[in-house]
């Protein structure tokens, strides 16, 4: 008997500690990142302005990305220029093709903060998920205090790995590990902005009023820019009850590309209806 | 304005450019003439409801051969949060439609707009 009391004892003293342990973990958890704490960005919302990634330097004021002539002023060196005005006459000859028309590769990031249709995002204790209708379009950013992998373990790839923690209302996170542009397939918009595999950024983003998330960006790459790049996207919120949908974009790709990177229009039947193919 | 109508042929030249809204979400828009618009009258054979890209295919009468136009517009996701349904264009519809032609003069283009011939409305932009 008086062994099951002690037993009874070490049991309530071991379950009193629990709780102990789970209510100063819960408290933690609330000064952070907590579901109570966490911003309402729920609902479906859609990109403000036309698919130009910096619309604050974009030449001409009006002009759109993949547009003959036109081009946006990021801090690249002299080599990266170059690489960026060549794009820019691949365009003007339509020699400049899009990579997400194969209907599988990502658009990357951060790409992926600059694309049209729209945006859902999934807002967690532990991660937040940026889903862009127009895809594949998953951009994953890990609020759970992890670090990134180890170097070794770790390699280049379209939307990088992203880790953040929340200021307040604020979502900061930085991206990195991103995939090096080889030659245009893998863009920054359809100007003909690249980046190397030494870009990373950090993105703050909050929502400015209850209609709007604002992401800025401010990408890093001691390859090809001379200063660090700072552009702001805004997201607009749609009307109550909006749906997103599936985007199979292998569904019906009627615009493959040739070897030679010229984008084709294909018939009904499959067959190009372009009069010259290559 | 082009305009290309199934019996008379082409009627005008351009006075100014109508940039499609239908902006190609998923490839370079280098195929298309934006500073050209035509104006096509014909038949509605088939509206392919699919992504990445509706496309409109309308059997025009060109000085009296048949021609199929291909006339793509955006993907069916943001279409139909604008109004548009898989059964906007039905099969042997009459409808006028103003694309931004291709530059090489291929029989396919980008849709701006689209007035039906039964009861005069319109779909896209039209004015």
């Amino acid at each position: 008997m008086r062994q099951l009391l002690d037993r009874g004892l070490t049991m309530r003293r071991l379950c009193a500690l629990v709780i102990a342990a789970l209510a100063v973990s819960s408290s933690a958890q609330a000064q952070s990142n907590s579901p109570q704490a966490l911003p309402d960005w729920s609902g479906v919302w859609a990109m403000q302005g036309n698919t130009v990634f910096d619309r604050a330097t974009v030449q001409p004021p009006t002009g759109r990305a993949g547009d003959a002539g036109v081009r946006e002023a990021p801090p690249y060196n002299d080599e990266w220029e170059a690489i960026y005005r060549k794009n820019i006459d691949r365009v003007k000859t339509g020699a400049f093709p899009d990579p997400v028309s194969t209907c599988g590769t990502p658009h990357g990031f951060p790409r992926i903060m600059n694309v049209p249709d729209v945006y859902e995002f999934a807002v967690t204790p532990q991660a937040t998920w940026l889903l862009a209708e127009n895809g594949p379009g998953i951009l994953r950013i890990y609020t759970d205090g992890r670090s990134y992998p180890a170097k070794e373990e770790l390699w280049p790839t379209y939307t990088g790995a992203s880790i953040g923690r929340w200021e307040g209302d604020t979502l900061v996170f930085t991206t990195i590990s991103l995939k090096a542009s080889k030659d245009g397939d893998v863009i920054v918009d359809r100007t003909g902005i690249v980046l190397s595999d030494a870009s990373h950024a950090t993105t703050r983003m909050r929502k400015i009023d209850a209609e709007t998330i604002e992401a800025q960006m401010v990408i890093e790459d001691p390859k090809a820019f001379k200063a660090p790049w700072t552009v702001t996207k805004r997201y607009k919120k749609q009307p109550a009850g909006t749906w997103a949908w599936d985007y199979a974009c292998a569904e019906n790709n009627r615009n493959p590309i040739t070897e030679s990177g010229k984008t084709l229009t294909l018939g009904p039947d499959g067959k190009p209806l372009d009069k010259k193919v290559d | 304005m082009t305009r290309l109508n199934l019996r008379v042929g082409m009627l005008m030249v351009a006075a100014a450019a109508v940039i499609s809204a239908t902006a190609s979400a998923h490839h370079s828009a280098a195929m298309f003439d934006d500073s050209r618009v035509v104006e096509l009258k014909g038949v509605v054979k088939e509206l392919q409801w699919t992504n990445p890209h509706v496309w409109l295919q309308v059997t025009v009468d060109e000085k009296g051969a048949k021609k199929e136009w291909s006339i793509e517009a955006g993907s069916p996701n943001t279409l139909s949060r604008n109004g548009w349904r898989n059964t906007s264009f039905k099969p042997g519809d009459t409808v006028m439609v103003r694309v931004n032609p291709m530059k090489d003069g291929t029989a396919a283009g980008s849709f701006i707009g689209a007035k039906f011939d039964t009861d005069g409305h319109t779909i896209g932009r039209w004015n």
